[in-house]
């Protein structure tokens, strides 16, 4: 009896044993990959089987059966991942890193809107810039980047300057915005170029079109909308070198950025140095009117140049409170062609051949300091915006001082020098009255105080105050159709101060006596002007097809130089007068889009029509002031229409082609120029790429063949003093890569771009260097590493 | 909703055509005048020399398609050699010197009575008092619509 309950004890325990060996724990571990902290409360799910992390990232399952299982691991902010879990004896510990999602921004995602789909419901017709467009496409300046898309184009001043134009408008009626905060410097000026690090930007928003309602006097033609970059994600450090080598200017540069951010806190910071020399063009001599000048290698004489720049943000974030504060310092100096400046043409005893890297006479230097501040907060059912900013640009134009009519040989090469301090104001309050409704109200100010120095007079010092009130409403119809309507109101001062000639010009009096006077070139003058913007638009999406449609009304205050100036610029051979009966330049414009989707291809149209009441720009008289011939600003009525198309389509799974088209059509319809179009108006353009993806090719990881092809119509619609332009077709090259060097860390990216490939002369009619026949760069390789870290 | 957007590309159409069809009612002048001392009574030629206490008559033909308004002379020095002439011939230029007394000579004109060719003819008398040494010449035209053009020579003014 004992012997069979012992022998059923024993099978009964020798079965459990077997039981208990049929059933194991799964042990493991979440960490985030990029620095192996643990991630608490991540989620391990599989059929039946589930569990958290603990606070040391650990979790396990007991009771598992042998056999192959997979698990669902999901935590906040990061990639979901799936892992296969073989259950048997002697298993090891599981480990799972973690990705973070791409960005913090995606996570509202959740709330059923993405950002693209946001941006189809807004009627304002805009166009994001993403990092990624801007690697890949990335110029020697910002602007040459960005002309990649079709309505956006350049005044390049040289290789390493370029302004805004945005559908041929351009100088102050293009607004540059930067953290919330208008970008201010001496936009005015011909040979001016933009001073922002194009290095570390994560999105810019263009707005094609007049943008008063938002952002004030000076976008009547459109913004370019630096956004501020993205908060970075709780508990990161990461970061990226940037090195950039390009053969036709010889130049290095080199951009280095870090991000971090703990808890609360979060840092970021970016060095960039880029050094270049002479830039080639593909002709041997410039033919300049009866002048020839010889070119030494086909360096174009004097345009090397340098840029250092600096910046440093500094940030706390909480449960509805956001507040970013960033130091930038952009300093840049760089030569101007050297034997002809502007129209005047020079000769000199300076030795510019010798390097082709030196920065001699003439030559401009710009210091451009900024700090801006950026505290969003949100109060119950509002969302408070609130942007601070000072800037201070310091600018100084040096030249070979030399006599010109009256005026003697000036002391010392500072021709001219302008120092302008420039204090931002903006708040704004997003709210919902009702879900419907999504409503903004707001208030902008600004105050600027320009110097000026130097023996050249352009424009006079002055001091300038705008203030303006806005209310928009977006209204949801349904959730397929939207409708925008906003108003708002701006006052302005502009204070100009009296300036008078340093030396005396002689004057034949008309009793036969001669005096000798310093003549004043501007005066004490107090100006008032207000402006009323408004603006309606509708959004409907139907299936794959969006349209938008948006009629507006914008302003820009005439600035201080076209108000008040009264002297001659030598290096452009004119007398520039202003007029203080100007008034504010209003523009009403018509716009329409309408974009279709499908998955293989998409074809997108943006006509839109401007009248402007009264454009303001520098006409040519017939009359002469000591010789020099007088330009006037004027006013005139000036119709404007064009547009933008867009195609786009995926031939095969590795193959992609898009295609562009822009085309602007101008004409003053009243005043001394009327029947001519507006100076700076750019030619009928076409850009056509093809893309192709190739397969993983050694340590290369998704390589791509990237061929843009531009074909740009001749301009033969002109306005004195400017030529007629030739029609051209340039081809540029990319090749993208990334290339895995260690395995478990990010890939380095590789980007060789071949610019002009066939070493094409031609000339870009929108180029300050145009008016002196000046070619286009000519063939260009650049290589670009990128080198991530973490 | 349909026909709103049918309107919707009706109109986009015609902004096209509209865009397309430039009617040119108002004709504008695109034409620069033209400036030359390149015959045989032009005054000065390049290389040129003055002498002081002469007076010299400065004659340049103007042309243009529509209407000559203006035009100016420009005698300045260029004793530093700051720059050169667009003619044909390259001049000797002295030694660089320091102006002291340098000749200014700078007077505009008008051209009345819509011409479309015109002969400058201005009697310019070199004072004694003033430096000897390099000099330019620039004349300059406009016409009515406001369009410039420019010649520049190379002159010297003796003792």
């Amino acid at each position: 009896m004992l012997q069979k309950i012992l022998g059923i004890w024993l099978f009964f325990s020798l079965c459990t044993t077997a039981f208990a060996q049929d059933s194991f724990q799964i042990k493991g571990i979440v960490q985030h990959a990029k620095d192996f902290t643990p991630a608490q409360g991540a989620t391990i799910i599989g059929n039946n089987l589930y569990a958290v992390s603990s606070e040391t990232g650990a979790f396990s399952i007991n009771n598992v059966r042998e056999g192959t299982y997979s698990f669902t691991v999901s935590h906040i902010g990061c990639e979901p991942i799936t892992i296969i879990v073989e259950v048997e004896q002697n298993m090891e510990e599981v480990k799972v890193f973690l990705i973070e999602s791409a960005t913090v921004l995606e996570e509202v995602k959740v709330n059923g809107k993405t950002k693209k789909r946001e941006a189809l419901e807004v009627p304002i017709i805009t166009q994001t810039v993403s990092k990624e467009f801007l690697e890949q496409n990335r110029e020697n300046t910002l602007m040459q980047t960005l002309s990649k898309i079709a309505g956006v184009s350049t005044i390049n001043i040289g290789s390493g300057q370029s302004k805004p134009v945005i559908r041929g408008l351009g100088f102050n009626r293009v607004a540059m915005v930067q953290n919330g905060i208008k970008h201010e410097a001496q936009q005015w000026g011909n040979d001016h170029g933009l001073e922002i690090d194009q290095h570390g930007i994560e999105n810019i928003q263009i707005i094609k079109g007049p943008a008063s309602l938002l952002y004030g006097s000076d976008a009547i033609a459109g913004v370019v909308d630096i956004q501020p970059n993205q908060t970075p994600l709780p508990n990161s450090f990461g970061g990226e070198v940037n090195i950039l080598g390009e053969s036709n200017n010889d130049l290095l540069g080199v951009s280095a950025g870090v991000t971090s951010r703990k808890d609360k806190w979060f840092y970021r910071g970016r060095l960039t140095y880029r050094d270049y020399g002479d830039y080639k063009v593909p002709a041997d001599r410039i033919n300049y009117e009866n002048y020839v000048f010889e070119l030494d290698d086909n360096d174009l004489r004097n345009t090397a140049g340098n840029e250092a720049d600096a910046s440093l943000g500094i940030g706390y974030v909480t449960e509805g409170f956001k507040s970013e504060t960033v130091f930038s310092n952009v300093n840049a100096k760089n030569g101007f062609f050297a034997n002809a400046h502007g129209l005047e043409v020079r000769t000199s005893s300076i030795d510019y051949d010798s390097s082709n890297r030196d920065v001699d006479l003439p030559y401009h230097k710009v210091n451009h300091f900024k700090i801006t501040n950026n505290t969003s907060i949100s109060a119950g059912e509002h969302l408070l915006h609130i942007d601070l900013g000072y800037q201070n640009n310091n600018r100084e134009e040096h030249s070979e001082p030399v006599p010109h009519g009256y005026m003697p040989t000036p002391p010392d090469t500072k021709e001219r020098l302008f120092i302008k301090n420039t204090y931002s104001l903006n708040f704004r309050d997003d709210f919902n009255p009702t879900d419907k409704h999504d409503m903004v109200v707001g208030l902008n100010t600004e105050y600027q105080n320009n110097n000026i120095g130097g023996w050249g007079f352009l424009i006079p010092e002055y001091n300038r105050f705008t203030a303006g009130i806005f209310a928009y409403d977006q209204f949801e119809i349904n959730s397929n159709f939207h409708v925008l309507g906003g108003l708002r109101y701006d006052v302005g001062r502009v204070d100009t101060k009296a300036y008078y000639d340093w030396y005396p010009s002689t004057v034949n009096n008309a009793d036969g006596s001669t005096s000798y006077i310093h003549y004043q070139r501007s005066k004490d003058k107090t100006l008032d002007f207000g402006s009323l913007s408004a603006s309606l638009g509708l959004s409907y999406i139907q299936d794959k097809t969006s349209y938008k449609i948006n009629v507006g009304r914008s302003f820009r205050m005439p600035l201080a130089n076209e108000l008040a100036s009264d002297g001659v610029n030598y290096h452009m051979y004119r007398y520039e007068r202003g007029n203080l009966d100007l008034d504010p330049e209003v523009s009403y414009q018509l716009d329409l889009s309408v974009e279709h989707t499908e998955n293989s291809f998409s074809v997108g149209v943006s006509p839109f029509v401007n009248i402007f009441q009264n454009y303001i720009y520098l006409n040519p008289t017939s009359s002469y002031y000591e010789t020099i011939q007088i330009y006037e600003y004027t006013e005139a009525e000036v119709f404007r229409i064009g547009g933008e198309f867009n195609a786009s389509a995926t031939i095969t799974k590795n193959l992609q082609l898009d295609a562009s088209l822009e085309y602007v059509y101008s004409e003053q319809t009243s005043g001394p120029k009327e029947g001519f179009t507006l100076p700076f108006s750019p030619p009928l353009s076409g850009l056509l790429s093809a893309r192709y993806q190739f397969e993983k090719i050694l340590i290369f990881n998704k390589p791509q063949l990237i061929a843009d092809y531009r074909i740009t119509a001749a301009q033969e619609e002109i306005v004195p003093p400017e030529e007629k332009t030739d029609g051209y077709q340039v081809l540029n090259m990319s090749f993208l890569t990334e290339i895995d060097v260690f395995k478990n860390s990010l890939p380095l990216e590789m980007r060789v771009k071949l610019n002009n490939v066939f070493d094409t002369k031609y000339f870009n009619h929108t180029s300050f260097y145009r008016l002196i026949d000046v070619p286009e760069a000519g063939r260009n390789i650049s290589l670009s590493l990128t080198i991530p870290f973490q | 909703m349909k026909s709103t957007f049918k309107n919707f590309y009706f109109l986009a159409i015609i902004l096209l055509i509209a865009a397309c069809s430039s009617d040119d009612s108002t004709e504008i002048d695109e034409e620069k005048p033209t400036i030359s001392v390149n015959y045989t009574s032009g005054f000065p030629q390049g290389c040129a020399l003055l002498s002081r206490g002469e007076t010299y008559n400065f004659r340049a033909m103007v042309t243009d398609n529509s209407e000559l308004a203006a035009y100016s002379i420009d005698i300045h020095h260029n004793f530093d050699h700051h720059t050169h002439d667009d003619q044909v011939t390259e001049c000797d230029l002295g030694e660089i010197q320091s102006p002291v007394n340098p000749l200014i000579y700078v007077e505009n004109f008008t051209i009345e009575g819509s011409l479309t060719s015109y002969e400058i003819n201005i009697p310019v008398t070199i004072p004694t008092d003033i430096d000897a040494g390099d000099y330019h010449c620039a004349y300059s035209v406009t016409d009515a619509t406001g369009w410039q053009s420019r010649t520049s020579i190379d002159i010297k003014i003796v003792e």
